[in-house]
């Protein structure tokens, strides 16, 4: 059934804007005779066992978008904790934290953290959750393995020819894993007409150093902000992982001069794992480092 | 409960609200119910009792009634106590009953009669409607203890820390409100540590945060460990009742809204003195006669020198009025108080209520000579609305959507108003649904007789039979409201209406009706109830907001993972074998079948489900290399099922996840909530694991067709001869890998392969054209289906797997099929609200504040009314616009036509065009796509981006754009209606 106009409007904004200012590493496939099939691709990011894998996640929105949460789950093959074998994704956001001023952007996001700080405490897939627990390098190395089976494609996957809000052009930085070049994007048209309210309100979840560009006006506007020493608000807290007894994680603030309340409540814990910390928990630190 | 069961009901005075509140307490169920009216039925008499036919005038109204009701519950006798013609109640006719409600009884005998049942323990109701006015006292005696003031299920929760000291402190686990208050009560289970708490004497508690409270003393107690749950005791509360004579001299007043919360003060003089008012005269004020009211207000000065005159000149001029919707609110109500006498659950009204609904009154007043009776069948209507208003009543068309639980309520007090019994009037009613015996104890309409009938259909001539003036005028229809009949409900469908009823018992179908009264520009009314909640709301166009606008938050749903290896709570079980149930018996019989069906199902669906290779192993397996060929084999499968479920998947979970395993930062591993699981050993001689053998055994075998068997015996036989082969948990995950190059390793990367030799194996479906499984369609009711069977026991086993306790059948039902049982009293008094909004629809009011939003929890008691919400208001440029606005293109315009009109029109720039779920036009297009679709005709736009045929009986595209003004700024505009 069609949604509710209101709702439809909503959506419609938010697919404008994912199109047009995605955030890092982030996009979505639409499809022009059904905006509710809607499949984000997360890019694995660097200093992860995803990185060089594109993953595909599914959205499933009901009428009851944006009061419930969309459905939504991966349809490429990934080993995670707290991933299942069918592509349920565990985490709180998606469930009992979800917030009607979510979107799908955020959800993405979300998932995205999710894949930088995988959630063994609350795992789907027991058998990554233990092995993160007991042996990060045997996860690490299973993980790419899947990850170079399933996830990784002859070509980037055309929707990364868009650049991501806040970057100037498509950074060499995020593709230096896939085996082509990013191919150098044609800037579409509509990122040159000047736009008076910040484009940006993605927050790249990685913490890449914003490369502002004085030619091109949407990131202009979103790097201007920046200098203003604007306070910004923080990405998505990664981890609200259902049932999880860690405390939640500071994600390193990222770009996002936030003119949108979709943005979460700032993330104020610190990492748990910090006295009694494992030998996994700091080769996952290590690798975070490399971001 | 028990008590309910042996309680006798009398109820006194068999009008409009007398029969409401039998009816009610029928259906509840009782000891019995025993009826007493010895007054003779006359005309008005039918404005507002449903169970009084014209054939009935001159019979007493109890021996007319007496049959009807008891034919709405086999359980529950129902006598007429009878009485010579005339013969008033007395105290020696009530004696033997438990409780008595009096209705429309005079003052005086009303005081006469709670004497005696004050001083004999008897509980007493006495209750009235006078037109728009209603008057409700309860006395449940001086010491009535109430063992469950709420009726919600006692709170629990998880702890995480017990305090040793004089306060003892105790904290809940991951920041979960425990949601108690100061002067609960709880007890502990599972503590270590501080044992002593497990399973103590209700404690009483203090709130210290929304995640603490404290317990008393505990410093004699050993040290508190780890674990533990607190669950709320409830504790019974002794309510004190003053009789009548005292309380109508220092009343104490239960408020139903507060923004009249100078009404009962006056009403608690009025209805006295309307009382002495008929003692004096022999008969009731005059509608809206000036002198009789004077008179009135006179009396009720004596008794409250400061009583608000125009209140009671008011209840003076209705005093004559019966009208069917207020007998529904208070009849609801009533029952619920009488049920709660008898049972002790749910807390008392103490003990005065007054209820009015002076607003839906005509905004013009009806004229004395208006208000005059006419011997008709509406008189008691027309004292309160005139005749004038009458017709409009009668004229009035309505669609009434569903005809459940409330549709039935909603379509007897039409009746009894005369709804569409006019020349012009019109009832549309639909549903779906055939009659099933659960409906029968609170969907009143409907007899055993019924069953397999269509409701709507059942219902509409039920209530033509209440009110034979409706025949030929109710329209019942089987079509499900949705976007696929929109043909059936079509422009001129709505065109015809002058407003919409929903009797709903889906958000879904809600939002779909408010979409289309808003793009219709109707009136609707919804009302909803849960278990003793209910609530209705009011949309006008133009003038409130839509119902869509603001939603009640969904139910939060149990994370994934908590269900899929970390339940601990009976809920998460049978979300479990919910889902179990789905796994064995549904979805890969689906998939057997498309696979059958529909041409290429593997190459083409199956390719973008990321589960291709799994998905062919699962029809493989259904269909060739497990398909059951003798009842045993299905037995022997269910044996399987059983070890791989309660066996094998917890051994590989405690294999992957040791019971000593911890996590990063050191803590075990397996602390709250968690629950480590311990695998079952089967056993055919305890009932739950063979329980669970016949029940998956039965379902399985009827996936293939195959003949079921319920014997014990045969399963037991079958079951402990299979040879279940050994489990030994996998840790094929220690896989050598080189770090740069990916090895291609079986379990991980044969896919493509696998695929290709497991397909090879399936037969093509041509060489089984025709053949099909049977997949299980869920069904709640059916008690020999073996569904709830087969849920019960899988989530029980789980659950025994886990520790967690087990629930019986019935409350795994419930929780199951998310059901809290609708009762008849919620309906009764939820549809009378409603109606009393329709009065105001009918009279076409516009002013927000003559409209009432009400939500009621008849268990605690609450009414709460309020104002409807405005639609919120817009703006591009200086316009300003609501939801009820929009633009319209006529005669199918170009795609650039409707872009250039607003450029030029509005200078506003389009920058997303799209069409139910299609996205027709964005600025980010490909500029060829763009070219090609700006000149084309919209209807062909449509056609080509969605794919799909507009169907013929569409006139019109609901369209939505994104706009940005000359600034840039995103701004929001109505929507666009594009006729075609």
């Amino acid at each position: 059934m069609a949604l509710a106009p209101a709702t439809m409007r909503r959506l419609m904004r938010e697919i404008t804007q994912l199109k047009s200012s995605p955030p890092e590493g982030i996009r979505v496939q639409t499809s022009e005779d059904n905006m509710l099939d809607l499949t984000g691709i997360i890019e694995g990011p660097e200093g992860t066992p995803y990185a060089g894998g594109y993953f595909k996640v599914k959205f499933n929105i009901t009428e009851e978008f944006p009061t419930a949460p969309p459905k939504c789950r991966f349809i490429t093959k990934i080993f995670h904790p707290n991933v299942s074998g069918a592509g349920e994704i565990c985490v709180n956001t998606l469930k009992k934290d979800w917030k009607p001023t979510y979107g799908i952007e955020h959800i993405l996001v979300t998932v995205k953290c999710l894949l930088i700080y995988p959630n063994p405490e609350s795992a789907l897939d027991e058998e990554a959750g233990k092995l993160l627990l007991e042996d990060y390098n045997s996860y690490c190395s299973r993980a790419k393995l899947i990850t170079s089976v399933h996830a990784t494609p002859r070509t980037r996957p055309v929707e990364f020819d868009t650049p991501s809000a806040g970057t100037a052009e498509s950074s060499p930085s995020t593709s230096s894993s896939s085996s082509t070049s990013p191919s150098p994007a044609k800037q579409p048209q509509q990122l040159s007409i000047p736009r008076s309210k910040p484009v940006s309100s993605a927050a790249p979840a990685v913490p890449t150093p914003l490369k502002s560009s004085e030619n091109d006006g949407a990131v202009t506007v979103a790097a201007g902000k920046e200098k203003d020493g604007r306070h910004m608000s923080p990405a998505p807290a990664p981890l609200g992982t259902a049932d999880s007894n860690v405390a939640s994680l500071v994600v390193p603030p990222a770009a996002a001069p936030g003119d949108k309340n979709a943005m979460p409540k700032a993330v104020t814990g610190k990492r748990a794992a910090t006295g009694a910390a494992s030998s996994g928990a700091e080769k996952r630190k290590k690798a975070l480092k490399r971001l | 409960m028990k008590k309910m069961a042996a309680s006798n009901v009398l109820i006194v005075g068999m009008q409009g609200l007398g029969v409401e509140i039998a009816k009610n307490i029928v259906l509840a169920g009782v000891k019995s119910v025993t009826i007493f009216d010895t007054a003779p039925v006359t005309v008005q008499d039918l404005s507002s009792q449903f169970f009084l036919r014209k054939e009935d005038i001159g019979k007493t109204r109890a021996e007319a009634t007496v049959g009807r009701l008891a034919e709405l519950n086999a359980y529950v006798p129902v006598r007429n106590l009878g009485g010579s013609p005339g013969q008033e109640i007395s105290v020696d006719l009530i004696k033997g009953f438990q409780a008595i409600v009096l209705c429309g009884v005079p003052w005086s005998k009303q005081v006469e009669i709670n004497n005696w049942t004050h001083e004999n323990g008897v509980f007493f109701i006495a209750a009235e409607t006078r037109g728009l006015f209603g008057s409700v006292f309860t006395d449940f005696g001086p010491k009535f203890v109430c063992v469950d003031p709420t009726g919600e299920q006692p709170l629990s929760g998880m702890i995480v820390s017990v305090e040793q000291s004089s306060e003892g402190l105790v904290t809940c686990l991951d920041e979960t409100r425990h949601g108690l208050e100061d002067g609960d009560y709880v007890t502990f289970n599972e503590v270590q540590g501080m044992e002593e708490l497990n399973g103590c004497e209700p404690r009483k508690i203090s709130v210290k945060g929304p995640y603490t409270f404290t317990i008393g003393d505990t410093t004699n107690f050993s040290s508190y460990k780890a674990g533990g749950n607190f669950t709320q005791v409830k504790m019974p509360k002794t309510i004190e009742f003053k009789s009548l004579q005292e309380s109508l001299k220092s009343p104490e007043f239960f408020i139903t809204d507060f923004a009249k919360f100078d009404r009962p003060a006056a009403l608690h003089a009025g209805f006295p003195a309307l009382s002495e008012f008929q003692a004096q005269n022999g008969r009731l004020p005059r509608p809206r006669n000036a002198e009789d009211a004077a008179k009135v207000v006179a009396l009720a000065k004596k008794l409250d020198a400061d009583a608000d005159e125009k209140i009671v000149t008011e209840l003076a001029y209705q005093a004559t009025g019966d009208i069917a919707p207020m007998a529904a609110v208070l009849g609801g109500f009533v029952a619920q108080e009488a049920l709660k006498a008898c049972s002790s659950k749910f807390h008392p009204m103490v003990q005065h209520m007054y209820f009015d609904s002076l607003e839906s009154l005509p905004t013009e007043l009806p004229t004395e000579a208006d208000c005059q009776p006419i011997g008709s069948r509406y008189d008691g209507q027309i004292a309160v609305f005139g005749k004038n208003f009458q017709e409009k009543i009668a004229n009035h068309r309505q669609f009434l959507v569903g005809s459940g639980a409330i549709g039935c309520e909603m379509l007897k007090n039409w009746s009894m108003m005369g709804v569409a019994s006019g020349p012009q009037g019109d009832i549309q009613v639909t549903d779906l649904d055939t009659i099933e015996k659960s409906n029968l104890n609170r969907q009143f309409l409907f007899r055993a007789k019924d069953l397999g009938k269509f409701k709507a259909e059942v219902a509409a001539a039920a209530v033509a039979d209440m009110n034979p003036d409706l025949k030929g005028k109710i329209h019942s229809r089987q079509d499900a409201v949705g976007p696929d009949t929109e043909d059936v409900y079509s422009a001129e469908f709505f065109n015809n209406l002058d407003g919409v009823t929903n009797a709903l018992d889906n958000v879904k179908a809600r939002l779909y009706m408010d979409q289309r009264c808003v793009f219709y520009r109707k009136p609707l009314t919804d009302s909803g109830t849960l278990g003793t909640k209910g609530n209705v709301q009011v949309v006008i166009p133009h003038v409130t907001e839509s119902y869509g606008a603001s939603q009640d938050p969904p139910e939060k749903e149990t994370p994934s993972c908590t269900v899929k290896n970390f339940p601990h709570a009976i809920q998460h079980t049978i979300e479990w074998s919910r889902e179990n149930f789905n796994d064995l018996f549904v979805k890969p019989i689906q998939a057997v079948n498309a696979y059958l069906s529909e041409p290429n199902y593997l190459e083409n669906t199956l390719q973008y489900s990321g589960q291709q290779l799994e998905q062919t192993e699962q029809i493989l397996s259904f269909l060739v290399t497990n398909k059951p060929l003798t009842f045993e084999e299905c037995i022997v499968w269910a044996r399987l099922r059983f070890e791989e479920k309660y066996a094998n998947e917890i051994k590989q979970l405690l294999f992957s996840l040791p019971k000593d395993a911890v996590t990063s930062s050191g803590q075990p591993f397996w602390s709250p909530p968690k629950r480590a699981p311990e695998p079952l050993v089967f056993n055919s001689s305890d009932p739950l694991h063979l329980g669970y053998i016949i029940a998956a055994a039965n379902l399985h075998a009827f996936n293939y067709g195959l003949r079921g068997e319920t014997d014990p015996a045969v399963f037991r036989k079958v079951a402990d001869s299979v040879i279940v082969p050994e489990f030994t948990p996998k840790s094929g995950v220690k896989i050598q890998v080189n770090e740069n190059e990916p090895v291609q390793n079986q379990a991980a990367a044969g896919g493509v392969d696998d695929l290709a030799e497991l397909t090879a194996k399936l037969p093509s479906p041509a060489s089984l054209a025709g053949y099909r499984l049977n997949p299980v369609e869920f069904e709640k009711d059916d008690d020999t289906n073996h569904h709830i069977d087969f849920i019960t026991a899988a989530s029980n086993l789980r659950a025994t797997n886990y520790t967690i306790p087990v629930a019986d059948r019935h409350t795994t039902k419930q929780i199951a099929g998310k059901i809290i049982p609708a009762i008849a009293t919620t309906t009764s008094l939820v549809t009378g609200l409603s109606c009393l909004e329709l009065y105001k629809i009918i009279d076409g009011k516009t002013k927000i504040e003559d409209y009432k939003n009400g939500f009621v929890n008849i268990a605690l008691p609450f009414f709460g009314f309020s104002e409807p919400i405005a639609a919120a208001k817009h703006k591009y440029n200086d316009t300003e616009w609501t939801l009820w606005d929009r633009f319209e293109f006529e005669n199918d315009p170009t795609l650039k036509d409707i872009i250039d009109w607003f450029k030029n029109t509005h200078k506003l720039e389009i920058t997303m065009v799209s069409q139910g779920v299609s996205m027709l036009w964005s600025s980010f297009v490909p500029k060829k796509k763009s070219e090609e679709r700006l000149p084309m005709k919209f209807s062909k736009l449509v056609e080509t981006v969605s794919k799909k045929p507009i169907p013929p009986h569409m006139k019109h595209l609901i369209t939505e754009v994104m706009v940005s003004d000359e600034n840039d700024e995103d701004v929001e505009v109505p929507y666009i209606v594009v006729h075609i």
